[in-house]
């Protein structure tokens, strides 16, 4: 491997430069090849919460990469390639990953990595020119002051609108009430899809997304459960744009309703909470949602003694780019720093470095909480509009009615709650000893349990 | 405020203000505890009183289940131990891509004295190609899917008396072990019950008999044979009655058949006899043959041509006739001794030999069946494949890539235009013929002639080299 096949492999002259600031240690983790040298891998942390899986094929150039880029190879690829043509880190021998594997297991053909040169003779490719650091520009002192007053007209402008957005929300919900229920349930897809695209319009991005599946969570609970469970969505949204009211400006508050920070500017916060622990990937979630983005969840359990029990790192991505490959195992465990968003009760968060993936034995599952009705609600005090809580569940069993529901049962029979779907094979053919789990809009989503069969996944 | 209020009260006034709301009234009035809260405007008491309303069925209101659940027995522990936790990633990823290749793992596994992890992979209620050892889950995928709360009885030994607390499964494998150990008793137990299944059951545990076959069965197979209101059942039990030599009689169709077949002999001095098929001159002709071989058993063949079963398959002329000789071993294997098929699966040669040993492989031993793997690996050049289908689950090669198979895979896997997923077959097939030592060499042979360790397509010989062989050895 030389920089020159790097050189040709990329489609222009961006990639090159991209891969070049990309061709450094601190952005890699799990950096490793195959004993007999022929394939190379590596996660890179991309502008996600979730790193990238790229892999290459020496013999032929051929490679593959998790993110959604459209060039072929990506930046990352090109990265890696790099990294392993100059030895910047070391390709530490090793077997094998499944990941890998698979990719190789899918591959059809050796063409696929050919140099894309032959395609675009006219491209001129220069790998110093990649590699040469551009000179800072020195700004002028007016320049700065003007770019930042015209930040806060933009930042100003974007609250209005934000809040305008809110009145009429304030209108639709009241709206919804006088109008019925009932009438609401029956049509909650056409009305949410409305009001949607008018917080779309008013920059409450994520506030819209949010009501674009309202639907979807209401339609999943029994008939019967429909009013109550329309009452507390909506109740939700009333609290929401009521916090939003009384701080604007806050960072958890602009996330909830509009968008969320970058990744540089969760990095850059000094204030952030950053634990570096042992995590266990609990599960990953890949949802389309109607908005046409994919959200890509990965739940994570700290089995260290200090921080937040949970973490969940969230990325979305158009749906057009195709299907995703995941980024992480269940039941994987690794030693790794995670950076949290600012919040009352932190969760969402980003991978800001990990080791590699290492044996999943050992460590114990921490202690699940004392008492279930206070881990179902504490959440909810600090913010009460959240949907989605993770719980860490007593022992217990999965049992069915005789309308075929499933139901989780602890084992001293004193709490039950219904499960979104229906669990088959070992999870309902065993004790759960600890079972981890999403506890949302009177649902329960199981994402993996410790059993007398050792550690189970909810679709194993 | 509202610390004053009681929960209670809150929950009682929530119907009403469910009610209210779902209908399109409004309901502030229906919650006069909150009244200060709600305040004055009447818009903004609805949207107040949504908010707190929300919360409190969000968390105090929780759904209840209908007054019985019901939880399924535990899945119960095989006699054999679950594959080392650091291997069943890989047999998750051979367990993944379909069925075909889940029966053979299983198989091979069972063969090496291992069982899947119930979470990667479990039988449904109705699988009938599984090995016997996964019996206890057979059953309970069944009471999984029937609402029944039975308990299994897994130590309960099986008897006229005990057999409806058997699942099915179970009892079937329990009949099998009760065959193996005490013939006589499996025999009593199936003329007390045999007749209360419906004929798909009747036709499973009827051919249990197979095994440890022998003159006592007669009166009870005679029983069958005549009696059965099924008849496929019937002909299982004259296809049994005939391996013990008690066929029907000579009648006009064997004689028929036997015109097929002149007797005649050959040498001068020692003159010996060759039974060499009629050339066929029709399709009629071709076409009645066929049915009345479908017909016939091995001793009334025999005996129309006057000769005993032995002596038949003696003076046969193999080759001669390929269609002739697939039913000959057809007929065989329905109808003939043990010792008979032994006979014939020595016999057999030539161009056809693969495919007249595969119609023979139900009834060979493991060991047998390995040998003429084997054999035809060698002598015939057969691929992989076809040699697994043969040797079955428990067939242990220590160098099969020395065959002609494998010197054409790794030329193939050599070559500049080789594809990634090319010849995944051939090499899942070599990973369950080999033993667990000729699984480690072939996997340096192919990784010398270029595979990556890595290659899904070597997952099943890497299964094989990793995993402790435990089982018996044909």
């Amino acid at each position: 491997m030389d920089l020159k096949a790097v050189e040709q492999l990329a489609t222009d002259q961006s990639s090159l430069k991209a891969a070049a600031g990309l061709a450094k240690p601190g952005k890699w983790s799990g950096v490793g090849g195959s004993h007999d040298g022929a394939l190379i891998w590596g996660e890179c942390a991309g502008s996600g919460a979730n790193p990238y899986r790229v892999m290459a094929d020496l013999r032929d150039l051929g490679n593959k990469c998790t993110c959604p880029s459209r060039k072929f190879p990506c930046k990352h690829v090109l990265g890696l390639l790099w990294l392993n043509a100059e030895a910047i880190v070391p390709f530490k021998p090793s077997d094998t990953p499944d990941w890998v594997s698979d990719w190789l297991g899918r591959r059809r053909g050796t063409s696929a990595g050919r140099p894309a040169a032959s395609a675009t003779p006219g491209a001129e490719k220069d790998l110093r020119a990649a590699r040469a650091v551009d000179a800072e520009i020195v700004e002028d002192p007016k320049d700065v002051a003007r770019r930042e007053a015209q930040a806060a007209r933009r930042s100003e402008e974007t609250e209005r609108a934000i809040l305008d957005a809110l009145d009429a929300l304030g209108q639709w919900i009241g709206d919804q009430l006088r109008l019925g229920l009932s009438g609401f349930i029956d049509d909650a897809t056409a009305r949410c899809r409305r009001i949607a695209a008018r917080l779309v319009d008013g920059k409450a991005a994520a506030l819209a997304g949010r009501i674009d599946e309202l639907p979807g969570r209401l339609l999943a609970l029994p008939p019967g459960d429909r009013p109550r469970g329309a009452v507390v969505e909506l109740g939700k949204l009333v609290l929401l744009s009521r916090a939003f009211r009384a701080a604007p400006r806050d960072a958890e508050m602009r996330r909830a309703v509009a968008t969320s920070e970058t990744r540089e500017t969760v990095l850059a916060d000094p204030g952030a909470l950053r634990i570096e622990a042992r995590w266990e990937v609990l599960a990953e979630q890949v949802q389309t949602r109607r908005d046409g983005l994919v959200s890509q969840t990965t739940w994570l359990l700290n089995l260290g003694a200090t921080g937040p029990r949970f973490a969940m790192l969230l990325d979305f991505f158009p749906a057009s780019a195709g299907k995703r490959g995941s980024v992480f195992t269940p039941g994987e465990r690794f030693h790794g720093e995670l950076v949290f968003y600012s919040s009352a009760q932190p969760l969402r968060a980003l991978l800001v470095q990990r080791a590699a993936a290492e044996e999943a034995q050992g460590v114990e599952w921490p202690a699940p909480d004392a008492t279930l009705s206070d881990a179902m609600s504490l959440l909810l005090l600090a913010e009460p509009w959240t949907i989605d809580i993770p719980l860490l569940l007593p022992q217990g069993r999965i049992a069915r009615d005789e309308a075929g529901g499933s139901w989780w049962r602890s084992l001293d029979g004193t709490s039950a709650l219904p499960v979104a779907d229906t669990p088959e094979g070992l999870l309902c053919g065993t004790d759960l000893s600890i079972t981890a789990a999403i506890w949302s809009g009177n649902r329960l989503t199981i994402l993996a349990a410790q059993t007398p069969w050792g550690r189970i996944g909810s679709h194993d | 405020m509202t610390d004053a209020i009681r929960p209670e009260a809150i929950y009682d006034a929530m119907g009403a203000v469910l009610t209210r709301w779902t209908m399109g009234s409004a309901a502030a009035q229906a919650a006069p505890f909150w009244r200060a809260e709600l305040g004055e405007d009447p818009a903004e008491a609805e949207l107040r009183l949504l908010a707190l309303s929300g919360q409190f069925l969000g968390i105090a209101v929780t759904a209840e289940p209908a007054m019985s659940l019901r939880v399924l027995p535990d899945i119960p522990r095989l006699a054999l131990p679950t594959l080392p936790e650091a291997l069943r990633p890989l047999a998750r990823r051979i367990l993944a891509p379909k069925k075909m290749a889940q029966a053979e793992l299983v198989h091979f596994l069972a063969a090496r004295g291992w069982t899947t992890h119930p979470a990667d992979w479990m039988p449904s209620g109705g699988d009938d190609d599984v090995p016997e050892v996964y019996a206890p889950w057979c059953d309970w995928a069944e009471i999984a899917a029937s609402g029944s709360a039975a308990r299994q009885r897994p130590n309960e030994v099986l008897t006229a008396d005990t057999w409806d607390d058997f699942w099915p499964t179970m009892r079937k494998a329990a009949l099998a072990s009760l065959r193996r150990r005490d013939p006589a008793a499996a025999r009593a137990v199936l003329e007390a019950k045999l007749g209360n299944e419906n004929a798909e059951t009747r036709l499973r545990l009827l051919a249990l008999l197979a095994e440890r076959l022998s003159e006592d069965d007669i009166a009870f197979l005679e029983g069958i044979a005549a009696n059965d209101r099924a008849p496929k059942v019937k002909t299982l039990a004259s296809s049994l009655l005939a391996r013990l030599g008690h066929g029907s009689a000579i009648d006009a169709e064997a004689a028929e058949l036997a015109g097929f077949f002149p007797v005649k002999t050959k040498g001068i001095f020692r003159r010996t006899q060759m039974i060499e098929a009629e050339r066929l001159k029709t399709p009629a002709q071709w076409q009645r043959r066929r049915a009345l071989f479908a017909r016939a058993d091995l001793a009334s063949f025999s005996g129309s041509l006057g000769m005993t079963p032995d002596a038949l398959i003696g003076c046969w002329s193999w080759n001669a006739d390929p269609e002739a000789d697939t039913a000959l071993v057809g007929l065989i294997v329905a109808s003939g001794s043990d010792s008979e098929v032994a006979q014939v699966a020595d016999l057999v040669d030539g161009p056809n030999a693969t495919g007249l040993l595969m119609v023979l492989a139900p009834r060979l031993g493991p060991a047998a069946r390995a040998k003429f793997a084997v054999t035809a690996l060698n002598a015939q050049g057969i691929r992989f494949e076809l040699a697994q289908a043969m040797a079955g689950p428990a067939a242990r090669l220590d160098d099969p890539l020395s065959a002609p198979a494998g010197k054409t895979l790794l030329a193939a896997l050599r070559r500049d235009d080789a594809k990634p997923a090319d010849f995944g077959g051939e090499l899942h097939a070599l990973g369950l013929i080999a033993s667990r030592e000729g699984a480690r060499r072939s996997l340096e042979r192919l990784t010398a002639a270029g595979l990556v360790q890595g290659d899904p397509r070597l997952d099943m010989l890497r299964l094989n080299a990793a995993l402790d062989d435990r089982g018996e050895k044909p």
